[in-house]
């Protein structure tokens, strides 16, 4: 028998001025096997369908009235393609290197993702943490044809999950 | 194509515009030009006073807003297209309110006002580039606590301009109703505190709340101050802006509205200023940077300002004394943040735009080898002590020593501008690593030319 999903109500935070963004990473980390997360927010969180869907939940959300918005995230089998970069791809394989790039002063996060992203074959993948949304990497991401797929971490920070470009039929 | 999205296209050449405009009122202050040698309403300080206020501030505000709320929010600048248009209507409006004042004081003889066609082309430029910048905002709601401090300074900007707009139709004798004209010197104020306070001030407020956690490596800032900042400065803002020009077209009084308004901007800055040593404490960076540096200086400004302003209402002096007031704002805080900023924000742009596309496939020099930091530094010392120095010699109604740190006030501009044009010439760079193959040496100031 399923798990009753787990509910969160964001919109005391939201109103209050806070950023509820952390409080639904440390409840998502928190919910147990093939548990869902039942959300209540006064928009439709359309950046959330996109950081969720790349930790493997599926949004399925309704209006309820006063604006406000209930969006059920339900874990799906294989994480579903988040970045328009990485769409139509299957399960990519694990990241062949891990990088906390979160301590270093900019622009050396993004200098030290691309330089390790030039040691990976076609399709290989790195994970990277980054102090912020890493708005310019995605600019060279985009322009040098590598896909990639990202969410924030619970501290704040982002992770970036790379896999380089190069195979038969991608942009290079 | 060397630019990518996040790069807007225009933003040098907003700060070169903005520049130009700085030195020459600084030049126009060190000839003994306008204020203090005449009243600071005369039309010779009126010139003046909107070349640093639109000229210089206003263009390196908006020129860095169009780079910055994008990053910001997270998404690409809406309506991309408006950014050189809202130029050149500022820089004609600007060329005609200045212009107009030049007529004012019987410099420039003309059949026609230039103040109407300023009172068109001033406010159409802004809203252009408030068009720009606030569907951008708008797109990326629920508002940061940084991205809203910029909400309300844009709100604040449309106040300015309006009451602006008000004033210059009183000028030019466009409006000759005789209870307009009469509030013609009550309404200044609130222009003043609307363009300086509102639009200046609190949208760097609001910028700075990002670009120090982002250059210091310190942690966000706490909700519970910054929402604090955000409401004491928005209720005295909206007391200042709104309602105490509403009492007064009504004829009522404003001396309450002002003092409660007052009290929340002190309330707002101490909780800034518990903000900002919050960022510096708490820096994972060991080394803090000449701009962070800078900083410090243009925040210390800040908090004078507050006490000087403070000690002339005390002391009933405030009317004597407010431009001095108002020339430590504007070149204390407001010039010594922008230039302190520019000198890290050019540097890194000309990084990204020339070596973006090598990064990681070749070894690049780092931001800071574009910059010589102990030059730098004599430079920005030179700055802040003459600033500090030309505010005593207001105080001291010292107009010949006011004209010798204006000097040095530009002496210092110059050479800091000296050193952002070496930066984009990439001139500190040792040879042999400044073009490494595929990497684009930037243009000085004009965007390159569209591929595609």
């Amino acid at each position: 028998m399923p798990l009753p999903p787990y509910d969160l109500d964001v919109r005391p935070i939201l109103k209050s001025g806070g950023a509820p963004f952390g409080v639904i990473m440390e409840a998502v980390a928190a919910l147990a096997p093939g548990q869902s997360l039942r959300l209540l927010a006064p928009f439709k969180p359309v950046p959330l369908f996109q950081a969720l869907g790349a930790r493997g939940f599926q949004p399925a959300a309704r209006e309820i009235g006063n604006g406000d918005w209930e969006v059920t995230f339900s874990p799906v089998d294989s994480p579903a393609p988040e970045s328009k970069a990485a769409s139509g791809e299957a399960d990519w394989p694990e990241p062949r290197l891990c990088l906390d790039n979160r301590d270093l002063e900019p622009p050396e996060p993004m200098v030290k993702t691309l330089e390790a992203l030039e040691t990976l074959a076609p399709g290989e993948t790195l994970a990277a943490l980054v102090p912020r949304e890493p708005l310019f990497l995605f600019d060279q991401l985009r322009d040098r044809g590598h896909a990639w797929r990202g969410s924030f971490e619970a501290d704040g920070s982002y992770r970036i999950v790379i896999r380089a470009g190069g195979l038969p039929g991608k942009p290079a | 194509m060397v630019q990518g999205a996040t790069l807007s296209r225009w933003t040098m050449t907003w700060f070169a515009t903005a520049l130009v405009f700085l030195i020459g009122a600084e030049a126009l202050m060190a000839a003994g030009y306008g204020f203090p040698a005449v009243s600071a309403e005369a039309p010779e300080s009126l010139v003046l006073v909107h070349m640093i206020a639109i000229g210089w501030l206003s263009l390196l505000m908006c020129g860095a807003l169009f780079q910055f709320v994008p990053v910001l929010v997270g998404r690409r600048l809406r309506a991309p297209g408006l950014v050189l248009p809202a130029l050149v209507g500022l820089v004609l409006g600007l060329g005609c309110l200045l212009g107009g004042f030049l007529q004012l004081a019987g410099t420039l003889e003309l059949d026609v006002s230039l103040l109407a066609p300023a009172g068109v082309l001033l406010p159409l430029g802004f809203a252009l580039a408030a068009w720009a910048i606030g569907c951008t905002l708008w797109e990326g709601r629920p508002l940061a606590p940084a991205a809203r401090f910029v909400a309300g300074g844009l709100a604040c900007l449309a106040a300015t301009a309006a009451l602006g707009v008000l004033l210059v139709c009183v000028l030019s004798g466009m409006v000759t109703t005789f209870e307009l004209v009469a509030l013609r010197a009550r309404l200044l104020p609130f222009h003043i505190a609307a363009g300086l306070g509102g639009w200046l001030g609190f949208t760097a407020i609001g910028v700075s709340y990002r670009l120090l956690p982002m250059f210091l490596l310190s942690p966000e800032a706490r909700k519970s101050t910054s929402g604090a900042v955000w409401a004491c400065g928005g209720a005295a803002l909206l007391l200042l802006v709104v309602v105490a020009p509403l009492a007064l077209v009504v004829g009522a009084g404003t001396d309450i509205i002002v003092a409660v308004a007052l009290l929340l901007a002190a309330a707002a800055l101490v909780f800034y200023g518990a903000d900002v040593l919050f960022f510096y404490r708490h820096r994972r960076r060991k080394n803090v940077e000449l701009n962070s540096k800078a900083a410090v200086c243009a925040f210390a400004m800040l908090f004078l300002s507050a006490l000087l302003a403070a000690a002339l209402l005390a002391s009933g002096s405030m009317a004597r004394h407010a431009g001095a007031l108002l020339y430590l704002v504007a070149f204390g805080w407001l010039t010594g943040l922008g230039l302190s900023q520019l000198y890290k924000i050019v540097p890194f742009l000309t990084w990204l735009e020339c070596y973006g596309p090598v990064m990681g496939r070749k070894p690049t020099p780092r931001v800071q080898d574009l910059v010589v930091e102990p030059r730098g530094k004599v430079w920005f010392v030179l700055y802040f002590v003459s600033v500090l120095a030309g505010t005593g010699a207001l105080l001291m109604n010292w107009d010949s020593l006011f004209r010798i740190t204006a000097a040095g006030t530009l002496a210092a501009t110059i050479a800091i501008i000296g050193e952002l044009v070496l930066a984009r010439l990439l001139v500190n760079v040792a040879t042999e690593r400044r073009l490494p193959a595929g990497a684009s040496r930037p243009h000085l100031f004009l965007p390159p030319l569209r591929h595609g």
